[in-house]
């Protein structure tokens, strides 16, 4: 019959068209274990030819912060100079997205993979998938939880940042010396940050005996850090809260000190604080912490609305990330002798962690910080001088 | 037996012009990742990334097919799922499996609520979905404590990221996609022929023989090299066997049985519906039911990839979902499921392309928008044109 002979001549056109173009395909990555070792690609471009130099896959968490244009930049710039190539991507506050995106980088032949993780108790199938794939993995600045395949993480000296924030306030507002009850109010990071927990421990270690003794009083009686903790460091979130304290606390007293663990966090207690009249001559600004040093935090500092940031040096991070990377990707140990070391749990296994110091940053010591370093420019931070 | 080239094209060109705009899509992709695309962890990925636009599209077909309505909920009940799978296993130490009947359970008993505003209250569906967004949303951020939980059983992992049979092998090739393949090319042959047999007893027209045997060399083609891939990769994905399963089961509803015929003559008219004794309210009721379980379906596979549960998991989904529709062809009174399906992969083609291009989030965003816009208005005019005809 005419038909059926149409039908097999048709399919077997089908049958192989569709084997030619798997055979093509095939050809490229038969089994995973293949990928590592797969001429590395640029991330944007993919080409194929060996002569291109091995790419590392960063993923940030959000291209909102400005902090992560810092990451991106200061690593960017230490890797080139070791010989690699970068692929950065943004993964918009979304943990799926991230998983996604290091999924990518693996197909797209990364030779390594530094994460900072945006949930970082969501990551451990995209981390299994490196280790599966020969791909080393290294956490920045948020530990990468509840996997074994995390060897290193770099990060800040979290409990200290906390230390500074929660000891600046008793050395501005003299505790050690004076009778005075000075009243306090406490905002934390978000909840599910492992690194918020951090700062906070490390705030309260240096908080908890003054506010014990009576020298510090929390007006509001919120310690507990469930409900200090400011939902994703929202800076709205902040505002509401202290608009909340201080509408119900504090309508006679006055508040002397806010322990805001973030810019951001500072920048919505500033703003609830101005609209009840803070910020005046006879109604000055409490203690206000911050970190980050964000360029409006900095434009903050300058005002005399928020008294005190953290500097942390992105530039020693990206450069302990990079060195590490590189020693992984050689497959050697990295060499961390001269640098500060300390462990994290990640729940299943203490990770190395590095310890960069911080510094405290004031108006005294902006220029020197700031701009004599090169952190930013005069004209980025738009301050009149 | 007669052939018209009219009739060749205006009946099929909305259906052709889908396909061609996917078939368009994942070539350029493919060109222009220069061939990332096709690589088969790639080929595994795309499904793996996107099961959950494909269920919630399914789910979301039948509520358009009602008349345009939508289902806002559906990404808050995948994060409420995921959040009463994590507290059931990982805080109250359930065995993965009595977790993950009570989070159906739970995911209808959603559905049920919402149906019933819906159904018999009269509650306009966007009003009554909006509310259960808000509500699902703020349960599951409770439940969770606005922490992330994770981890979860193998068992548990098994249905989002596991493979069939991965290393049962036969000549270098998964036994699995084998078999695969021979059944739906044996499916895929049958049908058609059974359908030409059909018409042609009563008299249709039939398409031309060639265009079909043409039309299905194509699909052969397509099915046989994603199915090499995964071969060549680890095997056939167990949530692709899950998604297959769905979408032949819900076509098989939409089009063979009488709740669906009933369904799709909502969409057309719906008091011609009522007055033909169609049970609205019932079909209503079963519509918005069904959403939600597809919902906790894909929030149980979303969980499943990512082996935690978030505060923000399933965020914007029920969008996404609305657009893979919408690709596909699916307005108030004409659609199928399948059409709905190649919507989620033309979406799911763009998600996986970008990302590996490299194109920010943002970009993504823009270009997303841009194709649906697109895409609506082709099929408009494409569907005022065959009016005219």
């Amino acid at each position: 019959m005419k038909f059926s002979k149409v039908m097999a001549v048709g399919l077997s056109v089908a049958m192989v068209l569709g084997m030619t173009a798997c055979g093509s395909s095939s050809s490229d990555t038969p089994a995973p274990s293949d990928n590592a070792a797969q001429p590395a690609t640029e991330g944007e471009a993919a080409a194929e030819s060996s002569g291109k130099r091995p790419v590392i896959g960063i993923t940030l968490p959000t291209q909102e912060l400005a902090r992560c244009q810092k990451d991106q930049e200061y690593m960017t710039e230490y890797l080139n100079e070791l010989g690699y190539d970068v692929d950065v991507q943004f993964a918009k506050g979304d943990a799926a997205t991230q998983v996604n995106e290091i999924e990518n980088m693996i197909t797209n032949g990364v030779a390594g993979v530094i994460i900072s993780p945006w949930d970082g108790g969501a990551l451990t199938t995209a981390v299994q998938q490196c280790h599966d794939a020969g791909i080393p993995v290294i956490a920045y600045d948020a530990n990468v939880l509840d996997t074994e395949y995390i060897d290193y993480f770099v990060t800040d000296d979290l409990v200290g940042i906390g230390r500074q924030q929660g000891q600046f306030i008793i050395d501005a507002l003299d505790c050690d010396n004076s009778e005075e009850t000075h009243t306090i109010e406490l905002f934390g990071g978000d909840y599910g940050d492992a690194s918020a927990k951090m700062f906070w421990s490390g705030a309260m270690e240096v908080l908890d005996p003054y506010i014990d003794n009576g020298k510090l009083e929390v007006v509001s009686g919120q310690r507990e850090y469930e409900i200090c903790a400011v939902a994703e460091w929202s800076a709205t979130k902040s505002q509401e809260r202290m608009d909340t304290l201080l509408s119900t606390y504090y309508v006679d007293k006055r508040i002397d000190a806010v322990l805001t663990q973030n810019d951001d966090l500072a920048a919505g207690a500033i703003s609830a604080l101005k609209s009840v009249g803070y910020g005046t001559d006879d109604q000055p600004m409490p203690v206000i912490t911050g970190m980050d040093c964000t360029i409006s935090a900095l434009k903050s500092i300058n005002a005399g609305d928020q008294s005190m940031t953290i500097y942390k040096d992105i530039r020693q991070l990206a450069r302990h990330a990079s060195d590490i990377m590189d020693s992984l990707v050689k497959g050697e140990e990295p060499d961390l002798s001269d640098v500060e070391l300390t462990t994290y749990d990640n729940g299943v296994k203490e990770v190395t962690a590095t310890k960069v110091p911080s510094l405290v940053l004031t108006k005294e010591n902006m220029d020197e910080l700031v701009f004599d370093s090169g952190y930013y420019t005069r004209e980025e931070v738009e301050l009149e001088q | 037996m007669e052939t018209t080239k009219k009739s060749i094209f205006s009946g099929n060109l909305r259906q052709m012009g889908m396909i061609i705009a996917l078939v368009i899509i994942t070539l350029g992709f493919g060109i222009a990742t220069e061939g990332t695309l096709f690589r088969p962890m790639n080929v595994s990925n795309i499904f793996m990334q996107n099961s959950f636009e494909i269920i919630l599209a399914i789910g979301m077909f039948f509520c358009m097919l009602t008349g345009g309505n939508v289902d806002l909920s559906v990404g808050s009940i995948v994060g409420l799922a995921g959040a009463i799978m994590a507290v059931l296993t990982l805080n109250f130490h359930l065995p993965t499996s009595v977790a993950v009947i009570i989070t159906i359970t739970a995911g209808l008993l959603v559905g049920v609520v919402q149906g019933s505003f819906i159904a018999f209250l009269n509650v306009p569906p966007f009003i009554a979905t909006l509310a259960g967004e808000l509500i699902c949303r703020g349960l599951c951020q409770l439940i969770l404590g606005g922490q992330t939980l994770s981890p979860f059983s193998a068992g548990f992992q098994y249905f989002a990221n596991g493979f069939v049979a991965r290393d049962m092998k036969v000549g270098g090739i998964n036994v699995v996609c084998l078999l695969a393949f021979v059944i739906v090319v044996f499916a895929l042959v049958f049908s058609e022929v059974n359908k030409r047999r059909n018409r042609q007893k009563h008299g249709f027209p039939v398409q031309n023989l060639y265009i079909t045997v043409a039309k299905l060399a194509a699909i052969i083609a397509v099915v046989t090299f994603i199915l090499w891939n995964l071969s060549a990769y680890n095997g056939m994905p167990f949530i692709l066997v899950v998604m297959a399963v769905l979408a032949l089961v819900y076509s098989f509803i939409a089009n063979k049985t009488t709740v669906g015929r009933h369904i799709y003559m909502m969409g057309g008219n719906i008091q011609a519906a009522k007055l033909s004794g169609v049970r609205t309210k019932w079909m209503m009721f079963l519509v918005y039911t069904n959403s939600a379980l597809m919902a906790t379906i894909a929030g149980l596979a979303v969980t499943g990839r990512l082996n935690a549960a978030t505060p923000k998991a399933g965020t914007g989904y029920e969008l996404d979902a609305i657009a893979a529709c919408v690709i596909g062809g699916v307005d108030g009174a004409s659609g199928s499921v399948m059409g709905a399906i190649l919507g989620a992969c033309v979406m799911a083609i763009l998600n996986n392309g970008m990302s590996i291009l490299g194109i920010g989030t943002d970009m993504q965003s823009v270009i997303k928008g841009c194709i649906l816009l697109l895409a609506v208005s082709f099929d408009i005019y494409l569907k005022n044109k065959s009016k005219n005809n």
